[in-house]
């Protein structure tokens, strides 16, 4: 499966995000989308995932693929996760092909061992984030697209979520997100700032 | 303790005070003191027909109660879908939130006669809170979750449970909690001016044809307790399946 963004163009309020971007997504690759803020990193995931559409050129999924959308494990900008649930059932809540055995070793690969079974509104801001983290990988996905994945992790939880992904990874591609590309020199960095600069 | 002592005080105090001032009015029929009302409600109690109206009103009310729930449910969730259903609704919910009970009740046993008039009013009644609620709390529900369960595909029972329900809780409790005290109120009233047979409206209504007030408070505190038992039980179902 490859994702095709061809001549993508996208404005909020008369301001160019997104001007003829284009980008070729292909399986077992991984990419890294780096930049200032405000230069459309997550716009441009956010038109991958199909929750926004172009101005004008096209998303699409070259090759033979078997559903109509993206199947991605997905981390946003922001945790999106249920508050009044545990770690647990924020993962296992998102698909019924995932189970609760597996969803607690998964969890403690990246989380201690109390953390899991709290509401995540009393877990730490690093510590929600790698809930989402788990939650995207858990699922089974053809790609994994990551907004800022690791925003309030410090070095060693960073360095343990980059070897955490990769291995989930497996053969689909990898989209992230970065203002800080440490750790991410496996991937293909896009630096969207050339293309602000161009607006 | 503590707790039951502050509760239990004010009461026996409102109850003091009650048959202190039933002693200087001194006329049964103007004001029956609290122990003339203990005794009618024993004298009630004794009798088949207080608990067959009991039943039935309660019944009735609860019937009622539960289909303009459900209706006001289902209905918010097809106006949450789709605004040209919102706004077609909008006008009857208006009119159903602020007619008279009264004015309602009278038409009712114009259209169709007094038998279970109390069903349909408390109904009547129950609809435009828990529509307008349930409509709000969808409404505010985080659309950012919602675009999360939409990018997983998360599978709709599941988005019910723990993105819509968990949101509604507090709009459905405070909702529930109004909707069943006016079903009573409301309910009772319909009774009264429909004098359906066998029913706490009619029992309060021969109360007062004849001047039997300490059954007419006894037939009121029935009322209260009832209600109160109701409002109770509900919220432990509440709290079970939210």
């Amino acid at each position: 499966m490859t994702i095709e963004v061809k001549d993508v163009c996208k404005s909020f309020d008369g301001r160019n995000v997104l001007n003829n971007f284009n980008l070729n997504i292909e399986e077992e690759h991984s990419y890294v989308i780096t930049g200032p803020s405000g230069c459309g990193k997550t716009t441009l995931l956010r038109l991958i995932l199909g929750l926004d559409e172009p101005d004008s050129g096209t998303v699409k999924l070259l090759g033979d693929y078997k559903y109509p959308f993206i199947n991605s494990g997905t981390v946003f900008q922001e945790d999106r996760l249920c508050e009044d649930f545990d770690a647990v059932t924020n993962v296992t809540m998102v698909s019924k092909k995932v189970f609760r055995a597996t969803v607690i070793e998964e969890l403690k690969q990246l989380l201690p061992e109390e953390a899991l079974f709290k509401p995540v509104k009393e877990l730490s801001g690093g510590q929600r984030r790698r809930v989402a983290i788990v939650r995207a990988c858990a699922i089974p996905s053809d790609i994994l697209i990551m907004d800022e994945p690791f925003t309030g992790l410090d070095e060693e939880s960073k360095t343990k979520a980059i070897a955490y992904i990769r291995d989930k990874q497996g053969s689909g591609a990898l989209v992230i997100t970065a203002h800080d590309t440490t750790g991410l020199e496996f991937a293909r960095t896009i630096n969207l700032e050339t293309q602000c600069k161009e607006i | 303790m503590q707790k039951v002592v502050k509760r239990v005080i004010p009461i026996v105090a409102w109850l003091l005070i009650w048959q202190l001032v039933a002693i200087i009015v001194h006329n049964k029929i103007l004001l029956a003191g609290p122990l003339e009302t203990v005794k009618a409600l024993a004298a009630l109690a004794g009798t088949s027909e207080f608990w067959t109206s009991v039943g039935e009103t309660t019944g009735r009310i609860l019937l009622g109660f539960l289909i303009g729930s459900v209706i006001g449910i289902l209905l918010s969730y097809a106006a949450y879908k789709n605004y040209v259903i919102e706004d077609f609704l909008k006008p009857i919910v208006i009119t159903l939130k602020s007619v008279p009970v009264a004015s309602f009740v009278i038409l009712l046993l114009i259209w169709f006669g007094n038998k279970g008039i109390s069903t349909v009013i408390c109904a009547v009644v129950v609809f435009p809170i828990l529509y307008m609620n349930t409509l709000e709390g969808l409404k505010s529900t985080d659309v950012k979750l919602l675009e999360m369960a939409k990018v997983f595909r998360m599978p709709g029972d599941r988005a019910v449970r723990f993105i819509y329900l968990p949101q509604l809780k507090p709009f459905w409790k405070s909702a529930f909690k109004l909707a069943i005290g006016m079903s009573f109120k409301s309910g009772i009233a319909a009774e009264v001016i429909g004098q359906p047979l066998h029913t706490i409206g009619n029992g309060l209504y021969l109360s007062k044809v004849y001047l039997e007030t300490g059954e007419l408070f006894a037939w009121t505190i029935v009322v209260v307790l009832i209600a109160f038992v109701c409002e109770k039980l509900l919220n432990i179902v509440l709290e079970f399946v939210l």
